[in-house]
């Protein structure tokens, strides 16, 4: 069994994974309730005290996984894989994808662990977490990690946006871009998992993913 | 310190005539001093200061487009408090609004002010660019601003409408009204402004802001939108006495309910305080009697540049976005998104139903070659 198996995520990349998106699916839910309080607390409750303390906790943590996920592409022992993510190369391999995923072609080149969809798609959620954290900044009244004046250092974004009500905004528009990349991303490992038939779901969790038996 | 506040009988007396106690006045000094962040030691200076200043150097105030609110905060009909005394020993020399002389008159007082130079220039109001929109004797407004801000050895854009337009720029800004920071712009005059943001102005600031001129003889310290740090560094929110109730999760639904009665948190009634900066909380508004969210009201945010558009809908949360291509419709951030992950969902559906019809889902050959 374990033969026909090709291990394709290493603990620490499933682990990063995980923790992100526990941390996105955090950081939704309290987001929501910061943006709309859909609860309220009672006598000596400090629910929204709360809900802002878990969404900046969560923050730190998404910023921090993504720095892990930035450290292990370049330097992961296992699997270094920036390569993958150039984006002339990925774009000159969308036409192909793309005409699978419409209908147009009947079947697609093997492109190893991302399509070319795919690795752009991650690679513009990288770029989302930075966009999300530097408007997410721009509203934090404190010290960031303890010692940056969120203020003074973030106040650019907040004048680059139009303003404090435009940097909300924006916010919210990032938190529904994480929602529908994670709608599209389940799809998508249920939908080849189905179709290669190569465990791509499990693969998350086990780290194997089946061998093409061609 | 009753002998040598630095305070002649003769200045003591005036102010005694105007039905402002000795007292009274000290503790006006003392609340400048302290929201100019000097020590008690100040306040005989401050005192002093604004002794010397009975003299000069005068305050010309021009009306722009508004509705002269700020004028009236500055003239608030409750009692001849020592701020409005500040602004009076100050002699303004020019203010159509409440000034007694009228036609040529006004035009020689302005013109002897002009000549003398070194004056306070107050601007209230914001500046129409459309050619007609808004004229004074026959003068586009933009020029008469042009004339009278080149002598001037202060500029101090009051209220919103100065600072960024304000309630007559709101969109779709039919006469093209714009502040007095980008209207000296656009005249060419490099000047520095100060703005006081609010709606109308804050007169302990505005007098606070003299004050700091007069003793120490210069502006005082601005963020990038030109408004003193010393006012706004701080969120109306961080320094609200219904904080408690937001950081608790209790929150207004409905005006009239309990909740309200029970003075909860307004912020789901559309309260800016979040994202507004502004001392309101400490300072407020006649003669530090009440101010919008001790009113009951919630911060409409009237402190930010920007303001009403950005802030528009004053029981919302949020401003609306207009739609792109949609010629002016607008949605809430939410609705849009719902929206495009409603559209994802079914563009799923229908991708998934085609997946299982071509046979791709459940069928032999995977996608790779
Ligand atoms: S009323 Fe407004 S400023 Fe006060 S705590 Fe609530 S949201 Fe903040
Ligand atoms: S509390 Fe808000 S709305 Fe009221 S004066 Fe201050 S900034 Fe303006």
């Amino acid at each position: 069994m374990q033969n026909d198996m090709k291990y394709e995520w290493n603990l620490a990349f499933r682990i990063d994974h995980w923790v992100r998106f526990l941390s996105i699916v955090m950081l939704v839910f309290t987001g929501f309730y910061i943006h709309w309080p859909f609860m309220s607390g009672g006598p000596g409750s400090f629910l929204m005290a709360w809900m802002r303390f878990f969404h900046f906790v969560c923050a730190y943590t998404l910023i921090l996984g993504l720095v892990v996920r930035i450290y292990l592409a370049f330097n992961s022992r296992f699997s270094s894989d920036w390569k993958d993510f150039s984006i002339t190369k990925n774009l000159a391999g969308v036409p192909d994808i793309l005409g699978y995923y419409i209908f147009v072609k009947g079947s697609h080149k093997d492109y190893g662990r991302y399509n070319p969809l795919q690795a752009l798609a991650y690679l513009a959620m990288a770029f989302m977490v930075i966009f999300v954290s530097l408007t997410g900044a721009a509203l934090y009244k404190g010290s960031l990690f303890g010692f940056i004046n969120a203020a003074g250092s973030f106040g650019w974004v907040s004048r680059m946006l139009g303003g404090e009500s435009y940097v909300r905004i924006w916010h919210i528009f990032s938190m529904w871009i994480f929602i529908i990349f994670i709608i599209v991303h389940a799809y998508m490992s249920v939908l080849i998992s189905a179709s290669n038939k190569d465990k791509t779901l499990t693969s998350i969790f086990t780290g194997y993913k089946l061998k093409k038996s061609a | 310190m009753e002998e040598n506040d630095g305070i002649t009988g003769q200045f003591l007396d005036a102010v005694e005539f105007r039905g402002v106690s000795r007292r009274d006045f000290l503790k006006y000094c003392g609340a400048t001093a302290a929201l100019l962040g000097l020590s008690e030691l100040y306040v005989p200076k401050i005192a002093a200061a604004i002794e010397k200043a009975s003299k000069r150097p005068p305050v010309v105030w021009l009306n722009f487009a508004s509705d002269s609110g700020c004028t009236e905060a500055l003239i608030k009909a409750t009692y001849p408090g020592p701020a409005d005394l500040v602004l009076d020993v100050l002699s303004i020399d020019y203010n159509e609004t409440i000034m007694a002389a009228a036609g040529k008159q006004v035009d020689e007082i302005l013109a002897n002010s002009r000549k003398e130079g070194g004056y306070i220039l107050v601007v209230e109001g914001g500046i129409p660019t459309k050619k007609g929109h808004g004229m004074i004797g026959g003068k586009e407004m933009l020029d008469v601003l042009k004339e009278n801000a080149g002598p001037a050895v202060a500029i101090l854009a009051v209220g919103s409408c100065a600072t960024s337009g304000g309630v007559p720029a709101a969109s779709p800004n039919p006469s093209q009204i714009i502040g007095v920071n980008e209207a000296l712009k656009k005249l060419g005059i490099s000047k520095s402004v100060v703005n006081l943001d609010l709606c109308p102005v804050n007169v302990e600031y505005l007098t606070a802001v003299i004050v700091n001129y007069l003793l120490l003889g210069k502006l005082p310290e601005l963020d990038s939108y030109g408004r003193p740090l010393m006012f706004y560094s701080q969120t109306i929110h961080d320094n609200c006495e219904r904080r408690a109730h937001f950081d608790a999760g209790r929150f207004v639904e409905t005006f009239g309910s309990k909740e309200e009665s029970l003075g909860y948190c307004l912020y789901k009634m559309g309260c800016k305080g979040p994202m507004t900066y502004s001392a309101c909380p400490k300072v407020k508004y006649n003669s530090r009697i009440s101010w919008c969210i001790g009113a009951g009201g919630p911060c409409i945010g009237c402190a930010e540049p920007g303001w009403t558009d950005k802030f528009a809908g004053f029981y919302n949360r949020l401003p609306g976005v207009k739609i792109p291509g949609l010629g002016g419709v607008e949605a809430t951030a939410d609705k849009i998104g719902a929206a495009a992950a409603v559209v994802t969902a079914a563009g799923i559906a229908v991708h998934a139903i085609g997946s299982a019809a071509s046979g791709r889902i459940g069928g032999k050959d995977g996608g790779e070659k």
